[in-house]
């Protein structure tokens, strides 16, 4: 592969000149740009910890069922053995059981979501699962479709290069969230028959909106990048030795987007995390199930009362968000050639 | 610069035009059925035959380039518009009746369009200020201590969801404290005044939230340009600091920051909305959320999101066009 790195190889010469040959070259093959860039980011301060913040709120997510069986808690009332929500809140709709009037008890943790008697702990964690799940999802297919669309823009140029560019900027002119207001109760009226095909439905349709207007920025980025890489020796030399397109495109070309697509995505992710939560905020994202944006929203008014309940999410959202943002531009200091350090 | 300018308003029609045919697709086709809300806000017992009634009022019979056509002749030239089993009469420009209040959604919008018109500029003077001051100040401490906090704690304060920031202030702010008067639309003919207290808060939290972005970008267009051959030249024919920091280097850095305020800004009048719904002002963002609620109110929605698109696509227009006046390098062929 012909990855235009320079003066980055230079660096191993100058640092161990007094190895034995062979094991040299091995150190100048094995210094992609890429690792180079693990390497720096391996000595950021600020990107381990909020690595480390992350991996946390990860093994949350991943092992929610594993925590609410260890507390003895429910996610949702349908189970036989969960308590109905007259057992748990009293009359004023107030939990009966610990804050904000009871003691704490180690039965419920978190404290119990007043009205409906959901525990406040099995709400967190699996809101942090639909969260995550659907950031993660959202960012792959986005960045499949942006990719995509981006090397092939780029790379056909002519009439394929226009039509791709309008309908890039054509995206780029819908508001987001008045987008996705408009979107959501369409998809629900369509395909939400029953409870169980609506929280289902709710789920993709908001995977879909949050790609619908997640995709433009890094097809354009990629356009970008593949317009001057085109022009490059290597790619002209595979095209006059008659190298398919198909293979130009992803054996030639996407080698070379990895610094780019890397840190679109490592930014790309807390935009959608703070998009679901704020789109379950208003009320539009998942009505069915559990997200933080949702408890937040009916947790709004409690914060005087209860502030247990609203608090915990804003701070579990606040620190998810912050830790991906930071760990996003650490990545792209990390990638970035032009950064001194 | 004639062609440029003719080039640039058609096409940007043609994007309008097409943005307005999407999304008229997406409401005629996309809920299972349109005639279903308005059915169910006539009230009483939603039969076969009325619903069928309805929509044959509401034209869902006919093909859809016809009934967008229909729909384009209301806006440019108003028609009557049969919702349930009453005529509406609504004059050009006419974008439906809403199916609520039985009152036609432009008269609503004129409304509504102030308050959110008024928070985003008030907002976006507020990070615009704050945040290419502090960005030139930054750049010219380049280096320090001062500098290094404002850049780590822009992007700490950039990173916080905004609506996160928005809820926090409603709390602390104006719920739990009296700092800042209660927050709300009042309408501005009635006593302007009044309407600005009662926006200001929402609009200070909007750019003290905004402000880091932009504090960060100019900084980083300020450095860029200090580093100029021209700037060493009038330092080194002796004019003072201050001059050379306003008068050169800021001139040539505001160009690009103009451009990302003017889209920032079309994107803001499309979607106050998180402002809107915390702090409870009635404007075009709470009004498109609120049209959500049963029964859907199709008309609503689609005014809003085309609305929000005009200005989307009109921000980029006057952006393209003022930028050759900001930037004598561009010639617009």
């Amino acid at each position: 592969m012909t990855t235009p790195m320079g003066t980055e190889v230079l660096d191993g010469f100058e640092e161990e000149p007094e190895k034995p040959r062979g094991k040299k070259a091995k150190e100048l093959t094995g210094r992609s740009p890429t690792r180079i860039a693990f390497e720096r980011l391996r000595k950021d301060k600020v990107a381990i910890v909020c690595a480390f913040f992350l991996l946390l709120l990860v093994l949350i997510a991943l092992f929610a069922p594993v925590i609410t069986k260890a507390f003895g808690v429910y996610k949702d009332l349908d189970d036989p053995n969960a308590p109905t929500p007259s057992e748990m809140t009293a009359g004023d709709g107030y939990p009966l059981f610990g804050p904000p009037f009871e003691p704490f008890t180690w039965d419920h943790p978190l404290g119990i979501e007043p009205q409906t008697g959901y525990d406040n702990l099995a709400l967190l964690v699996y809101g942090l699962r639909t969260s995550l799940e659907v950031a993660f999802l959202a960012t792959l297919v986005a960045t499949i479709v942006g990719v995509s669309l981006g090397l092939v823009a780029g790379y056909a140029q002519g009439w394929v290069d226009s039509v791709l560019s309008f309908i890039i900027d054509f995206f780029l002119s819908f508001p987001f969230v008045l987008g996705a207001l408009a979107l959501a109760p369409i998809m629900v009226s369509r395909f939400g028959g029953s409870s169980e095909s609506l929280s289902k439905a709710q789920f993709f349709a908001l995977i879909g909106v949050l790609v619908f207007f997640g995709w433009m920025g890094l097809a354009r980025l990629i356009r970008g990048q593949v317009l001057s890489l085109r022009e490059r020796e290597f790619i002209q030399a595979a095209r006059v030795i008659g190298v398919p397109t198909r293979a130009i495109l992803f054996k030639e070309l996407l080698p070379n987007l990895v610094a780019p697509i890397v840190v679109a995505v490592s930014l790309a992710l807390p935009g959608f995390v703070a998009a679901e939560a704020g789109l379950s905020f208003l009320g539009i994202g998942l009505s069915e199930g559990t997200s933080l944006g949702k408890t937040i929203n009916s947790a709004r008014n409690y914060y005087d009362s209860y502030p247990l309940y609203l608090f915990v999410p804003v701070a579990t959202v606040m620190i998810l968000v912050v830790a991906l943002n930071l760990l996003g531009d650490s990545v792209r200091d990390a990638f970035d050639p032009k950064t001194r350090r | 610069m004639f062609g440029f300018v003719v080039r640039r308003l058609l096409s940007s029609f043609v994007v309008i035009l097409l943005a307005s045919f999407v999304v008229f697709i997406i409401f005629y086709l996309g809920p299972s059925n349109p005639a279903e809300p308005v059915c169910q806000a006539a009230g009483g017992r939603c039969t076969d035959e009325r619903r069928e009634a309805i929509e044959k009022n509401m034209g869902l019979d006919k093909p859809v380039l016809e009934a967008y056509a229909t729909f384009m002749k209301g806006v440019v030239a108003g028609r009557e518009v049969t919702v349930g089993s009453t005529a509406y009469p609504c004059d050009a420009p006419c974008l439906g009746i809403s199916y609520a209040t039985g009152l036609p959604v432009y008269e609503e919008l004129k409304k509504r369009i102030v308050p959110t018109v008024l928070i985003a500029i008030m907002g976006s003077l507020v990070y615009l200020v704050l945040g290419v001051v502090i960005g030139v100040f930054a750049a010219a401490r380049r280096g320090t201590m001062g500098d290094r906090m404002l850049v780590s704690g822009s992007l700490i304060v950039s990173s916080v969801p905004y609506y996160l920031v928005c809820l926090l202030a409603w709390i602390y702010l104006t719920q739990q404290t009296s700092i800042f008067p209660a927050t709300g639309y009042f309408p501005i003919t009635e006593n302007p005044f009044t309407t600005i207290k009662g926006l200001f808060l929402p609009a200070l939290v909007l750019g003290i939230a905004t402000a880091p972005t932009y504090a960060r970008f100019t900084r980083g267009q300020m450095v860029e340009t200090l580093g100029d051959d021209y700037i060493r030249t009038a330092k080194a024919k002796g004019l003072n600091g201050r001059g050379v920091m306003m008068k050169h280097a800021l001139r040539a850095a505001i160009v690009p920051i103009v451009t990302i305020f003017g889209l920032d800004f079309g994107a803001l009048l499309g979607g106050t909305i998180f402002t809107e719904f915390i702090f409870d002002i009635d404007g075009m963002g709470r009004w498109g959320l609120f049209a959500l609620r049963s029964p859907l109110d199709l008309p609503v929605i689609t005014a809003t999101v085309l609305v929000g698109a005009f200005f989307i696509v009109f921000s980029n227009l006057i952006v393209d066009l003022v930028y050759g006046f900001l930037d004598p390098r561009v010639r617009l062929g």
